[in-house]
């Protein structure tokens, strides 16, 4: 079966572009718009998340904390979207148990990548 | 590539939206300057057009906001407070990306107001330098130097955090990504793995050592461990570069390595040295080094020695030779090797009962060998898709000259691999998929022209590698499907009712039930209401997948997913009464129990999972087995087509590499089974084929319920 | 029948079905084999008992009393797998025979066999090549092919697999 990957971002436009690359690699895509949306879709199947850090009603980091303690998805892949404004943010988010992070702004290719490199 | 257009559009409506928003916010700001709920909208939505902005191609936007942005972020830390300036500043600069974005690129530089507004900005941020386009420029702006790239020799020492799983990473990748960079030999440590009983799956005991030979610098090795540097201890080192004469390290003693590695110490060398036996096995003994270690510096001298080899000047005789061999010999082959397969199973079980320790080295050294024949037999019946996909230039030709239709067929991929059995039963799907693409996609030359298209309609075939399976894609840029048809024909068939929510996915994959089709003109070529779901019986059979994605007006995409191989499988045993069976992993999602709470009576046969409905069906019903199942029964979670459904079993045995038999000529039509394979003790187990299962339960449902 | 060097037609497996005497020919069988494990095949017709492992092969076993209406063979010291080649719809494929026990190789001319009566026996006529004899006992000669023909097989896997075999 195909792998499911969770996007999350506030911009309508960036979960369009990952959703869209996500699936034409053949994953199926779960799109949220912030982390409280994807707290409740998590849920069943999902095998990595991607998602923004700074966005409305909960964050990125909080987020990634809230998934980490779901046993279900304790060590599932969790790739954050960050800024080269947000350094802090990127170690910020290590620690509460991100795997990776993509710099935005990324190409289509390079979020390939980095879901190949941590999603086999 | 085709995305753009639309990421685009998505992005300029998106920022009309922000944009509103923000001037809104900005106007309440002003009513009520301290609320922090509203400076945070502004500085993300500020975020986002930044962001996002970047993504898509608008860097003036990008570049613009960046300043405006991190003032927000002052005024959010509460080092800057709103002023009627700053809000007259920031509705200006609202007006101002409105403008970029309505603007086309070669912009009236007179009404540009963006200097003038930056520099408003900038006043606010002391001490700081104007800024260029924030990150993304990173490859661009530094000249790559272009370094000769040598080919070394790299010894990797990986030793990762006991926490590293935490964080959701896989150290074990990082050692396969190190092998798509070079020719890779990895020395896993398992010193560190506690007894059994005292072992915590959640820490990571292992730790590798890596030679590597490779053209890659070390910055390009450190990048692949770069998500987990905080995470791990991580040494590389160049021990021999090929333009170096690497006499002095083919000499290296085995002490030296050793004591380079800072595995020993050179006074235990030295003591150990005036000894007469084997360096090696007297460290050994002696403790000091495991004998892990040792084989692994021995391995070092052994890649020192193959890297002088090899810069030996080529003997005509290496040159890459074939041979031709029949099909059936390989056939014979494969066979056998399943055979050997099987007994090093049997072998092993045997072995693990005795607890012969000189034994079990033994097997464990067959388990390796009979392995790597396996990977390599299989290996030898791989054959390249291109040759299939060749073929179809004729028939496209032929179709599109017989409807009047002009069409070119692109292919990618040919290189890509699959095993000669799958690709000789995948060309009657794809030819009928291919017809259909042909048939009802691709619109007529006039009527493209007429919705400005080019007249002449592509489509392409493509294949490609995707972990462990390969995928293929039709593709075509045609007329695309109509969800609403397809969705009137499902209900006026009876095959959905007529308020079942569906998204357009599952609306699509509709056309691959059973006698639907939605030609409302019949041609020669499809339409006959025969063929898809025959295509989709014809792709569960080769254990794989099809999945419809389309657009209206800009064509549709099927992707077929198959596996590499159909000889082994991993599969999942398990037990009901005293029949065994075994559930192809790749569909297993989870095993849970099932307590017999409702007693007999409870006909529900549906488990709650975590909040979601999971119908289930008791296979030793289904199979009619005899016998009282146990009071805790297990549900093996299998998600087929996106639906999960669990299957009921007695006892979950185990997972196994399983070589697939077929079940012959007699057992053809039987549903729900895919063959069988042989057990530990030599006698067979039935693979369960999950998707026909399902389809045998559904199509006599009534029955099944009598039950 | 290793021992036996040259085959030829007229050289008889005999076996025995409850108290009856049964003979296939030699040019058909393969090789008879001690019962041993036998994997049911869930809804399939219960006159198939399910496969064996011959030599990493998946061979059907056919139970022959229940598909002559003799009631399942039970497990005894001799039950035995006969193991046969036949020719469904021109491939030649591999199958198991329960037999209650093998007896012997017999040999019988053409001229010792009677043609199959056309009433009288519990067997299909279409199943009986001819009528032998071993001193005073009958000795019913099958026609494998006939027996194990594809229509015969797919007769009993349609219409309904499933309800056919909750009756058996």
């Amino acid at each position: 079966m195909s792998k499911t990957i969770m996007t999350v971002d506030d911009s309508a436009s960036i979960r369009q572009m990952v959703g869209f690359t996500l699936k034409k690699e053949g994953y199926s895509v779960v799109e949220a718009v912030d982390g409280k949306d994807a707290l409740s879709k998590l849920k069943g199947p999902i095998h990595m998340v991607i998602t923004d850090l700074n966005m409305p009603n909960m964050d990125g980091i909080e987020l990634i904390r809230n998934i980490r303690a779901q046993a279900a998805y304790k060590f599932i892949p969790i790739i954050m979207l960050t800024t080269e404004s947000q350094a802090g943010k990127k170690q910020e988010g290590k620690t509460a148990g991100a795997t990776g992070w993509i710099v935005k702004p990324f190409k289509p290719e390079q979020l390939i990548a980095v879901v190949q490199k941590v999603l086999r | 590539m085709a995305g753009d257009d639309i990421h685009r559009q998505a992005f300029r409506e998106e920022a009309d939206e922000l944009l509103m928003e923000l001037e809104a916010s900005l106007l309440e700001l002003e009513a009520q300057p301290g609320n922090a709920e509203l400076i945070n909208k502004v500085f993300r939505a500020m975020h986002t057009l930044k962001g996002s902005g970047a993504m898509f191609g608008f860097d003036d936007i990008a570049v613009f906001t960046h300043d405006v942005e991190s003032v927000f972020d002052r005024v959010r830390n509460g080092e800057i407070t709103i002023t009627k300036r700053l809000l007259d500043l920031t509705l200006g600069s609202c007006d101002h990306i409105k403008w970029l974005l309505e603007t086309p690129d070669a912009a009236n530089e007179a009404e540009n107001k963006g200097p003038e507004l930056l520099a408003g900005f900038r006043s606010f941020l002391p001490g700081q330098e104007p800024q260029g386009a924030p990150g993304g420029t990173d490859d661009a702006a530094a000249p790559q130097q272009e370094l000769e790239k040598v080919e070394s020799i790299y010894r990797i020492r990986f030793r990762p955090d006991p926490m590293i799983f935490s964080s959701g990473s896989n150290p074990a990748l990082f050692i396969e990504d190190l092998g798509e960079i070079g020719a890779c030999k990895a020395f896993l440590y398992m010193d560190k793995v506690p007894p059994l009983d005292e072992i915590d799956p959640f820490l990571c005991y292992v730790w590798w050592d890596v030679l590597l030979r490779s053209s890659e610098r070390v910055e390009e090795i450190q990048d692949i461990f770069a998500f987990v540097e905080d995470q791990c201890e991580l040494v590389i080192e160049p021990i021999a570069r090929e333009d170096e004469a690497c006499e002095s390290l083919i000499s290296k003693k085995l002490g030296e390595i050793l004591v380079e590695r800072g595995d020993i110490d050179p006074e235990i060398l030295n003591s150990a040295l005036s000894s007469q036996k084997r360096l090696g096995d007297i460290l050994t003994s002696a403790g000091i080094v495991s004998e892990h270690q040792v084989e692994s510096a021995l391995a070092e001298q052994q890649a020192a020695k193959e890297f002088k080899d090899r810069r030996a000047p080529q003997t005509p005789a290496a040159a890459s030779s074939s041979i031709r061999i029949s099909a059936e010999k390989l056939d014979l082959l494969v066979d056998l090797v399943g055979e050997l397969v099987i007994v090093q199973a049997q072998i092993k079980q045997a072995v693990a009962k005795s607890g012969d320790v000189f034994l079990n080295s033994l097997s464990e050294q067959l388990e390796r060998l009979s392995d790597d024949l396996r990977d390599s037999t299989l290996g030898i019946r791989m054959l390249p898709i291109g040759a299939t996909f060749n073929k179809f230039r004729r028939l496209v030709r032929d179709l599109s000259a017989e409807l009047g239709k002009e069409i070119e067929l692109v292919t990618s991929g040919e290189e890509t691999e699959l095993d000669k059995t799958v690709i000789e039963r995948l060309g009657d799907p794809l030819v009928h998929l291919l017809r259909n693409s042909i048939d009802h996609g691709i619109e007529s030359p006039d009527e493209r022209q007429a919705k400005g298209k080019p007249r002449a309609g592509v489509v392409s075939l493509s294949a490609e590698h995707s972990g462990g399976e390969v995928i293929i894609r039709i593709a075509d840029d045609g007329a695309g499907m109509d969800p609403g048809r397809i969705r009137a024909k499902a209900v006026e068939r009876g095959l959905i009712a007529p308020d079942a929510e569906l998204s357009d996915k599952d609306v699509y994959s509709l056309i691959f039930l059973p006698g639907f089709s939605t030609a409302e003109k019949v041609t020669s070529v499809s339409g006959r209401g025969v063929g898809m779901d025959v295509v989709k019986r014809a792709i569960d059979q080769l254990r794989g997948g099809v999945e419809i994605d389309s657009q209206r007006d800009k064509g549709s995409v099927i992707s077929i997913r198959l596996p590499l191989t159909l000889v082994i499988i991993n599969g999942l045993q398990i037990r009901i009464g005293e029949e065994h069976y075994v559930i192809p992993l790749s569909i297993v999602e989870e095993c849970v129990g099932l307590s017999r709470h409702g007693g007999p009576a409870d006909q529900s046969q549906i488990i709650n999972l975590r909040g979601e409905s999971v119908p289930f069906i008791r296979l030793r019903e289904w199979f009619e087995i005899e016998g009282t199942p146990p009071s805790i029964e297990q549900i093996v979670i299998t998600s087929v087509d996106g639906m999960r459904v669990g299957l009921v079993v007695d006892n979950v045995i185990g997972e196994h590499q399983t070589v697939i038999k077929s079940l012959g000529r007699i057992y053809r039509d039987v549903e729900g089974l895919s063959g069988a394979t042989i057990k530990g003790d030599g006698s067979m187990a039935l693979i369960l084929d999950v998707p026909g299962l399902l389809r045998a339960i559904n199509e006599q449902p009534a029955t099944y319920r009598e039950n | 029948m290793s021992d036996q060097n040259v085959l030829n037609d007229n050289q008889y497996l005999t076996f025995t079905l409850e108290r009856e005497l049964f003979a296939l020919n030699i040019v058909s069988v393969r090789e008879v084999l001690e019962l041993t494990n036998i994997t049911k095949v869930p809804r399939t017709p219960k006159f198939i008992r399910g496969v064996i492992n011959l030599r990493g092969r998946a061979v059907p076993v056919v139970d022959l009393r229940m598909k002559f209406g003799m009631g399942k063979t039970e497990r005894t010291v001799n039950t035995c797998i006969i193991i046969v080649e036949v020719e469904l719809d021109g491939e030649a494929a591999v199958l198991g025979a329960l037999a209650d026990s093998v007896q012997e190789v017999y040999e019988m001319e053409a001229s010792q066999i009677e043609p199959a009566p056309r009433m009288g026996a519990r067997i299909k006529a279409e199943f009986i090549r001819g009528m032998g004899k071993s001193g005073e006992q009958f000795i019913i000669i099958l026609d494998i092919n006939k027996v194990f023909s594809a229509e015969e097989l797919a007769a009993a896997f349609d219409p309904q697999p499933a309800g056919e075999s909750r009756e058996a």
